[in-house]
Formats: C-alpha cells, structure tokens, sequence
C-alpha cells in the first residue's frame, strides 16, 4: 500500500533538533489533513520521545546526525528514525512507567503507551527504531 | 529558551509557559520553579494554556517542581491543560498526582 504523503529530516543530534521534528510533523498534518487529533497528539508524543532517545544517548561526543521519515498510509502513521550512534541499551518488553513522582525514566513507556508498534534494532553499525500507530479514524 | 509569563494571584504564583515544554525547554521551567520556591514563593500554578506539546522531560519539571513546593510546605498545581498535555497525563497515569484544573482561578482557590 503506498504511502499518503510524507517527509524526511536529517538533523544534528542535539536537543534544538527536537524543534525540526515537531516542524516535520506539522508539515505532514497539513498535507494530510484528514488525520484524527487522537492519533497526531499519541503519534507526535512518541516520535518526540524517539527523538530526545536519540538526542540524548546516541552521541558518542563526536558530531552525529540522525534521519527521520515520516507517512502516513491509509491505514496507519509510521516514523523511522536511523543513525550511526551508539547502540540504544532498551528493552522495549520491559520499558515500564517509574514511581509516581520520580522525575525521569518515563519516555519510553509514554512512547509505548500511545503508538501500536515500536522497534528497535541494532542494524551493523546502524540504529534504526520504527513508530506505527494504526490510523482510528 | 522559553517564555514564561509570571503573576501573582492570591498569594499564589501563576506561571504561564508558552511553546512547547520538552527537553529543550524543561530545565529553564525547572530552575524558574525552583527559584521561585527559594525565594519564599511556595504555591504555584502552572496555567498549561499556553504549552501546546509536552514530553516526558517537560513532565519531569512539573513533578520537581511538585515535590520542592511539597517539601517546602507549599504546592504546585497546574491548570487549563490542552488536549496533548492531558494525553500524556493520561498515558503516563499521573492525572491522580498532578490533578488539573479547569481554571487558574479554580487552581488558585482550591485547597
């Protein structure tokens, strides 16, 4: 089934990234249009937790760039992000919410919590990680 | 950077962050909070109403500034949250911790 429409970012992996991926989200909603609130709000949460993963434990200190597409098909929303970082030390099984008022550790369980699918995998020397919510409307 | 616009109602500190609260953001939002609570100003409010994304680092700041009003006799509330921030409340079970408020006025007056 080929894709709606869709978009793909390349970006330092550094915080102010975040803002571009919120960017390239924007854009795809527009050329979208018809998906529902529910699914752009749990889509856009998880892709941003992607993200700040990347951001933050990919980098090995040397300069690093990570990729993102985007698209939506009929039938679902998917993200794939890539880089050439350091391995992600995840285990997406067992990524449960922290203790109440514990001020970290909450990112992966929320990214799990709102999407149908999330994977990661070490590719070589490659880390590649995919987000798929199925469309509810 | 983030704005934050700051009053005060009641007694109570009102801080209205705008943008986005994620990990770029969240630290300014932690330190703002904590500085208003060494400074003596323990009751605060976050109205939400301006803060169209929040992630997990966003929450984190929220939960911080919780527990340091907490632990300094006061409290944090937060207020008029839109449909993201109330998603990830949900997702994350911390609607029972971090209870919102319809309203600043709402949030200012409960007790």
């Amino acid at each position: 089934m080929p894709a709606e429409c869709g978009g793909t970012l390349v970006a330092p992996a550094e915080p102010a990234a975040l803002d571009q991926v919120h960017d390239l989200l924007q854009a795809l909603w527009e050329d979208a249009g018809d998906v529902t609130l529910e699914d752009r709000i749990c889509f856009e949460t998880a892709v941003t937790e992607i993200a700040g993963n990347i951001v933050l434990h990919a980098p090995d200190g040397s300069p690093l760039d990570f990729t993102v597409e985007v698209s939506v098909h009929p039938d679902r929303i998917e993200a794939r992000f890539r880089d050439a970082g350091r391995r992600a030390h995840v285990d997406l099984t067992t990524a449960r919410l922290p203790e109440d008022l514990a001020e970290s550790g909450r990112g992966l369980a929320l990214a799990l919590a709102g999407v149908d699918e999330l994977e990661y995998r070490r590719d070589g020397t490659i880390n590649r990680w995919r987000v798929t919510r199925r469309r509810t409307g | 950077m983030i704005r934050v616009d700051t009053y005060v109602e009641d007694g109570v500190a009102v801080l209205k962050p705008q943008g986005r609260l994620t990990m770029v953001t969240a630290p300014a939002l932690r330190e703002l909070v904590a500085e208003m609570i060494t400074s003596g100003q323990v009751k605060i409010v976050v109205d939400l109403s301006g803060t169209e994304f929040m992630d997990s680092s966003g929450l984190g700041a929220l939960i911080s500034g919780l527990k340091t009003a907490r632990r300094a006799g006061g409290e944090l509330r937060i207020a008029c949250l839109g449909p993201q921030v109330s998603t990830v409340l949900r997702l994350t079970n911390l609607d029972r911790v971090l209870r919102p408020y319809e309203s600043v006025a709402e949030a200012v007056g409960a007790r």
